[in-house]
C-alpha cells in the first residue's frame, strides 16, 4: 500500500479533530411498518453541518447496512423502501447537496469546476471528508453491524472505502473523476463537459486544472482498497465502459465488474445479489 | 381499480402482463374550466423572457443562452437555450422538459444536431427555487389536498408557458416544435402536447404523473412513495388528495392531444409502472407510438430507444412543414 499523499493526510486530520456532533431525530413522514427513518445532522471539516437519511429495520440487530455515498447531483433520495426491510441505510447529503445547501449551494453545471484550480479551496475536498464521516457515523450505531458495511455509488464510493476503515464491500456505477483530466476532452456531455467549458474559458489554467484533478482522482487511492469492489459499468460507448472499468479493476487489489445490460430490473437484481452475497461471505 | 398486491414489480412477473392495465382516472366535471382559468391567470402575467449568451458555457458549434421568463403568478423560471453557433433561419426546435429530480441539462446535444432547444427549470429546480422551493421529496405532496393550490399548478404552467419562450426567438420555425422528455419529463411533454396546439410532436419516456392513484398502489418507489408516505401519517386525507390528483393526471390531458406521440416503456418499471403507461397510451386519440421494453425498468429501455427517438424527431421536424 502506498503513503497517503499529504493533502489526504491533510483531510483525515481535519476532520479528526472536528466533533461529529451528531443529532438523530425521528422523521416518522418517511418510515414504514417495519422500518424507522431518521434525520440525522453531523458535522464535517470546516465545521460544516450536514444532513442525512438514516433508516434501521425494526427489530433485533444489529443489521448490515448500505451507505449511499454522495453523487453529482442536487438531490439526494430517500432510502429505497425495499432494501430499508433489509439494511441499516444512511444516504447522505454532502456539502453543497440539498438539504446540506447551506452556506454552501452548489450548482449543477457549476460544482465541478468551482475553484478546481485550487485543490484546498475545491468543495471536493470537503465532499470527500463528508462521505468518511458518513461511515464512521453508520459504525457507530448500535442497529448497525460495523463488519458488514457496503457502500453504494460513484467516485466518493471509492474515496470513502479508500479513505474509511472496515468497509466490507463497495458497488461502485460509471466514476467521473477517474482520469477525468485526461478524458473530459472527449465526452461532450455534463458533468464532463463543465471541464471542457472551463478549460475554454481559461486555457491558461489547463496545467493546473489537471494537476488538481489527478488529487480528486479516487483511482490514485485504489491500491489502499481492502474492500471487495464492483465496478459497475456502461455499454462500449459510454464513457465508463468495459475497458475503463477493467483499467481500474487492475489498480484495486479485489475487484470484480458488472457490465450493465441495458435492462434495469436485470441489472438491479444482479447487484443485489452481489452485495447479499458479499456482506454473508 | 383490480385488487393489486404492492411492489408485484419486485420479482418474477406473474400477474397479468401491464398492458391489461384497467387503470382509469376520474375527470372532474370543471376540469376544462379549471385549466382554462388557469390559462387566464397565467395569461396575466407577461412571458418577460430575457435570454443572457452564456460564453463560458457556448462552444464553436453552440451558443449557449441563460434563459429567464415570467410564469404563473409571476414567478421566474430558469432555462437554458442552446442552437447551432450563429444559425439564422428556420430551424426546428425542442422543448427539453426535465425528470422529477434531475437539474436540466443544457442541450448542447440537441444544437450539434441542428436543433434549436429550450430546457426547462420548473419552479423548485434549483435555478428557479427563489419564490417556491417545496423540496425533493416534497413537490409532489405540497398542498395535494387543493387542487387550486396544488404545488403542480404552477409547476405545469412553467412548461405550457415555455411554448411562448421559444417562439420569441427568430431563428426558429414555429410550425416544428417538438417537446421531449422522460420520466416527469414524459409527464410534461404530454402536457405540453395537450394544451399547447402549436406542438409538432411528442417524445415521451416512462412517463410519470399518469394513473397516480392506481400508481402508489402498484409501486413503493419514490417519487410515487411521497404520496403513500403522506397518506400513511394523514389517512383522512386520501379523499381530497385523489380529488386534486385527478385534475393533474396526465390520462385526464391525453383526449386533448393532436400531435404524434412516441412512448417508452419499461415492462419492470417500478418508479412509474408500466400499466399506467399503457392507461395513458390508450387515452391517446392521436396518431401514437408505443414500445415496450422486457426486463427494462425506469431506464426504459434507453440503450436502444434513443434511435427510435432520434428518428421520430427527425421524420416529424426535418420533413417538410
Amino acid at each position: 500500500m502506498s503513503d497517503l499523499a499529504p493533502f489526504w493526510r491533510d483531510v483525515l486530520s481535519d476532520l479528526n479533530r472536528q466533533p461529529m456532533a451528531a443529532t438523530i431525530d425521528p422523521l416518522d413522514l418517511r418510515s414504514t411498518d417495519f422500518a424507522r427513518c431518521h434525520a440525522v445532522r453531523l458535522s464535517s471539516v470546516d465545521d460544516y453541518r450536514l444532513f442525512a437519511y438514516f433508516s434501521a429495520p425494526d427489530g433485533s440487530g444489529p443489521h448490515p447496512a448500505i451507505l449511499h455515498a454522495s453523487g453529482y447531483a442536487s438531490v439526494v433520495q430517500v432510502p429505497s423502501y425495499e432494501e430499508r426491510r433489509t439494511y441499516a441505510s444512511l444516504a447522505m447529503c454532502a456539502r453543497g447537496q440539498r438539504l446540506s445547501d447551506r452556506p454552501y449551494a452548489a450548482a449543477f453545471p457549476g460544482l465541478l469546476t468551482d475553484r478546481i484550480e485550487d485543490p484546498g479551496r475545491s468543495p471536493l475536498r470537503g465532499i470527500v471528508a463528508d462521505n468518511i464521516r458518513a461511515v464512521e457515523f453508520l459504525s457507530g450505531q448500535s442497529e448497525v453491524d460495523p463488519d458488514r458495511i457496503v457502500v453504494v455509488g460513484s467516485d466518493m464510493a471509492l474515496f470513502a472505502t479508500a479513505l474509511a476503515p472496515g468497509i466490507r464491500a463497495a458497488v461502485v456505477a460509471d466514476p467521473l473523476l477517474v482520469n477525468l483530466g485526461t478524458l473530459a476532452h472527449t465526452v461532450h456531455d455534463y458533468p464532463h463537459e463543465e471541464i471542457n467549458d472551463y478549460l475554454r474559458a481559461f486555457p491558461d489554467r489547463e496545467e493546473t486544472v489537471r494537476a488538481s484533478l489527478e488529487i480528486f482522482d479516487p483511482s490514485r487511492l485504489s491500491d489502499r482498497i481492502a474492500a471487495r469492489v464492483l465496478l459497475s459499468c456502461g455499454p462500449p460507448g459510454s464513457y465508463f465502459d468495459r475497458g475503463r472499468a477493467e483499467t481500474l479493476a487492475r489498480r484495486i487489489p479485489r475487484a470484480e465488474i458488472y457490465e450493465r445490460t441495458g435492462r434495469g430490473y436485470l441489472d438491479r437484481i444482479a447487484i443485489e445479489r452481489w452485495i447479499a452475497e458479499a456482506i454473508a461471505a | 381499480m383490480r385488487g393489486r398486491r404492492k411492489s408485484r414489480i419486485i420479482g418474477p412477473v406473474t400477474g397479468p402482463h401491464p398492458s391489461t392495465h384497467g387503470t382509469a382516472v376520474h375527470r372532474p366535471a370543471d376540469f376544462e374550466a379549471f385549466w382554462d382559468e388557469t390559462l387566464a391567470i397565467l395569461a396575466s402575467s407577461p412571458v418577460d423572457v430575457h435570454f443572457e449568451h452564456d460564453r463560458l458555457r457556448s462552444t464553436p458549434e453552440v451558443d449557449v443562452y441563460d434563459v429567464h421568463y415570467t410564469s404563473y403568478q409571476n414567478v421566474r423560471i430558469a432555462a437554458w437555450y442552446c442552437r447551432p453557433a450563429g444559425a439564422r433561419g428556420a430551424l426546428p426546435a425542442i422543448i427539453h422538459v426535465p425528470g422529477y429530480v434531475s437539474e436540466p441539462a443544457i442541450p448542447k446535444g440537441s444544437a450539434r444536431d441542428g436543433f434549436a432547444a429550450l430546457s426547462l427549470a420548473p419552479r423548485g429546480k434549483l435555478r428557479s427555487h427563489g419564490q417556491f422551493n417545496p423540496g425533493y421529496p416534497g413537490l409532489l405532496t405540497e398542498n395535494i389536498v387543493d387542487h387550486r393550490t396544488y404545488g403542480y399548478r404552477g409547476f405545469y404552467c412553467d412548461a405550457i408557458r415555455a411554448m411562448d419562450v421559444i417562439f420569441t426567438r427568430p431563428e426558429i420555425d414555429p410550425g416544428r416544435v417538438a417537446v421531449a422528455g422522460s420520466s416527469q419529463g414524459g409527464a410534461l411533454a404530454l402536457l405540453v402536447a395537450a394544451m399547447r396546439p402549436e406542438t409538432r410532436c411528442a417524445v415521451v419516456g416512462a412517463p410519470y404523473l399518469t394513473g397516480m392513484i392506481d400508481a402508489i398502489a402498484l409501486t413503493h418507489s419514490y417519487p410515487y412513495q411521497e404520496i403513500n408516505d403522506y397518506l400513511r401519517q394523514f389517512p383522512e386525507r386520501r379523499e381530497s388528495a385523489a380529488r386534486t390528483l385527478a385534475y393533474y393526471d396526465l390520462i385526464n390531458f391525453a383526449p386533448r392531444i393532436v400531435c404524434p406521440v412516441l412512448i417508452n416503456i419499461g415492462l419492470r418499471d417500478d418508479v412509474c409502472p408500466p400499466e399506467t403507461g399503457y392507461a395513458v397510451f390508450d387515452a391517446l386519440r392521436c396518431p401514437k407510438e408505443l414500445h415496450p421494453y422486457e426486463d427494462c425498468a425506469h431506464d426504459a429501455g434507453g440503450q436502444w430507444h434513443g434511435a427510435v427517438s432520434r428518428a421520430f424527431l427527425s421524420r416529424h421536424l426535418r420533413g417538410p412543414t
